[in-house]
């Protein structure tokens, strides 16, 4: 498979420090690729690194094939978009003004103002000086600096950031279609899980700078194939009946958790329980939420 | 490329009101230029020559570095300023256009600073009554002191580029300046670079006291590139932190 982008090996220390460790990133032509990972995982650090704004301190980067270095950079910037951290904005000056300098320096024609600016519905607001926009505005603008030039490549990073939920549901359909209307790879990051969900057609997973996972969207779903879970009226019983029938489980807030049975084996394990004395009041199919998933897969709980 | 970059630069500055400050402030060493001329009358006699010295020493030594200075941390203002920096190291740019572009710019405002304290001179020579014209020998070191303003300016870039406070680097063109003064006056000017103003500009004195020319072409070539060189190579090789 060809990829636009390809990371080999990509790390970033300070001092000594691996805040990003081999990563092999591949993000495939024409789709939503989610980058997600806790705050501080190393997402920002990796997205710069792609567009050298940071340098590697070790690995390398290639964009649509090509090796990235010193004499090629002018040329894939000029067929890449971002938007990184928060927005940039000269503040002083309008939308409009600071949509015709990227303009003039990606060497684009000017009419494209017009359309990047109806793509982000942002017409009305154009001539205002963008210091008074709402954070969700300013974020539109830069989201309409990236698309200028029409690039190949757009990196956005948490571009959802600080919108409210109508603005974030419009950005999120904003990006989706992007790949079937305009040909454009989207590589979007994000802590928000869910996020990915309504988005994303591949996600990579970072955790502590690794990249622990990195895949199609549903090969991530299959992670959360579904659990039987028992609520009982004796544990000790169950619990002996399970062992001896050879069926592995765990327990999670006061109920069994085992794994899916074929809808016979359920019916037999159940109708044992109830003669054993279990007394089984509850019998539910549990589905692992993506979010389950991720903690599954690094391991670690808390705020992501 | 360079041109579209100035073009954008250009842009930059729009509604900064800055030509306020590069109208009004030169006014002030005209004043006290004029103002000590007048005083000293007894001992200043050569005309024109002699309201040089004193224009020229507030100027150069006070008001000329800073207000360069001032107008360096001010392009990098805005790029300091809302994450612009990741905008500006994204764009399919060079970092030698991004840097020249910049530089271009505050050479221009050194020139341009430099007519406008002409015009000025010209001015208060009338009002404290000198006869005709300044002799084209005075306008010639003006606008040679262009030239050790745009040392200067390549300086105060590097320097604004690195530091995101605005006074900071405006406080050290003034010191940089007053320093200066001082060491033209003790012969080692040439190694200074902001003593370059002063000696170009002939300051507070009322004959030429650059006698090689070569030196001072070579001084503020070798700066300027010297500068241009290290502010290129930070773009180059410094991660950017917006």
């Amino acid at each position: 498979m060809e990829y636009i982008v390809e990371t080999r090996g990509l790390t970033k220390r300070y001092s000594g420090k691996e805040v990003v460790k081999d990563v092999d990133l591949k993000v495939p032509r024409s789709c939503v690729y989610g980058f997600m990972g806790p705050n501080g995982a190393g997402k920002s650090t990796t997205l710069k690194m792609l567009l050298g704004l940071i340098h590697i301190s070790d690995g390398q980067v290639a964009i649509g094939g090509e090796k990235v270095n010193r004499k090629n950079r002018i040329a894939i910037l000029k067929s890449t978009g971002s938007l990184i951290e928060s927005p940039s904005y000269y503040g002083h000056l309008t939308g409009r003004e600071n949509l015709e300098i990227v303009q003039t320096l990606k060497k684009v024609s000017g009419k494209e103002i017009d359309q990047v600016l109806k793509l982000v519905r942002m017409e009305e607001q154009q001539n205002k000086k963008v210091r008074e926009y709402s954070l969700g505005m300013k974020q539109r603008l830069g989201l309409a600096e990236a698309l200028l030039g029409n690039p190949s490549l757009l990196i956005l990073d948490e571009p959802t950031n600080g919108l409210d939920p109508a603005g974030i549901q419009e950005i999120r359909e904003l990006i989706r279609e992007l790949p079937r209307r305009m040909g454009m790879t989207v590589l979007v990051s994000s802590h928000l899980l869910g996020e990915m969900d309504q988005m994303a057609d591949y996600v990579g997973i970072i955790n502590h700078g690794q990249l622990i996972f990195q895949d199609k969207l549903e090969a991530l779903h299959e992670h959360s194939r579904d659990n039987l879970r028992l609520r009982v009226m004796n544990q000790t019983a169950a619990l002996h009946i399970l062992k001896r029938e050879g069926i592995s489980c765990a327990l999670k807030e006061g109920d069994l958790e085992l794994p899916r049975l074929a809808d016979d084996e359920t019916a037999q394990l159940i109708g044992r329980l109830c003669e054993g004395g279990a007394g089984v009041y509850r019998v539910e199919e549990k589905q692992k939420s993506l979010e389950e998933i991720f903690l599954s897969l690094t391991g670690r709980r808390g705020s992501l | 490329m360079l041109t579209i970059c100035m073009k954008t630069e250009q842009k930059k500055l729009k509604h900064s009101h800055l030509w306020m400050v590069f109208a009004g402030i030169p006014l002030l060493p005209a004043v006290l230029g004029g103002g000590n001329y007048l005083n000293n009358l007894e001992m200043l006699k050569s005309g024109w020559y002699s309201l040089w010295t004193q224009h020229s020493l507030f100027y150069a030594g006070f008001f000329y570095g800073p207000l360069i200075a001032i107008y360096c941390s001010y392009i990098w203002r805005v790029e300091h300023l809302n994450y612009n920096w990741n905008s500006l190291m994204t764009m399919p740019t060079s970092e030698w256009d991004i840097f020249l572009a910049k530089l271009l710019m505050a050479l221009r405002c050194t020139v341009a600073l430099q007519l406008w304290v002409g015009v000025l001179f010209i001015l208060s020579g009338k009002i404290v009554g000198l006869p005709g014209l300044p002799p084209g020998e005075i306008l010639f070191w003006l606008l040679r002191g262009s030239l050790g303003g745009m040392v200067t300016a390549a300086l105060q870039l590097v320097m604004s580029m690195m530091v995101r406070s605005f006074a900071a680097p405006v406080a050290v063109a003034l010191l940089g300046s007053v320093a200066g003064f001082l060491l033209s006056g003790k012969g080692v000017g040439m190694f200074w670079p902001y003593a370059l103003m002063t000696e170009g500009m002939n300051a507070n004195k009322s004959t030429d006291v650059l006698s090689s020319p070569v030196g001072f072409g070579v001084a503020v070539c070798g700066f300027l590139v010297l500068f241009t060189v290290v502010g290129v190579g930070y773009l180059k090789y410094k991660d950017v932190h917006a």
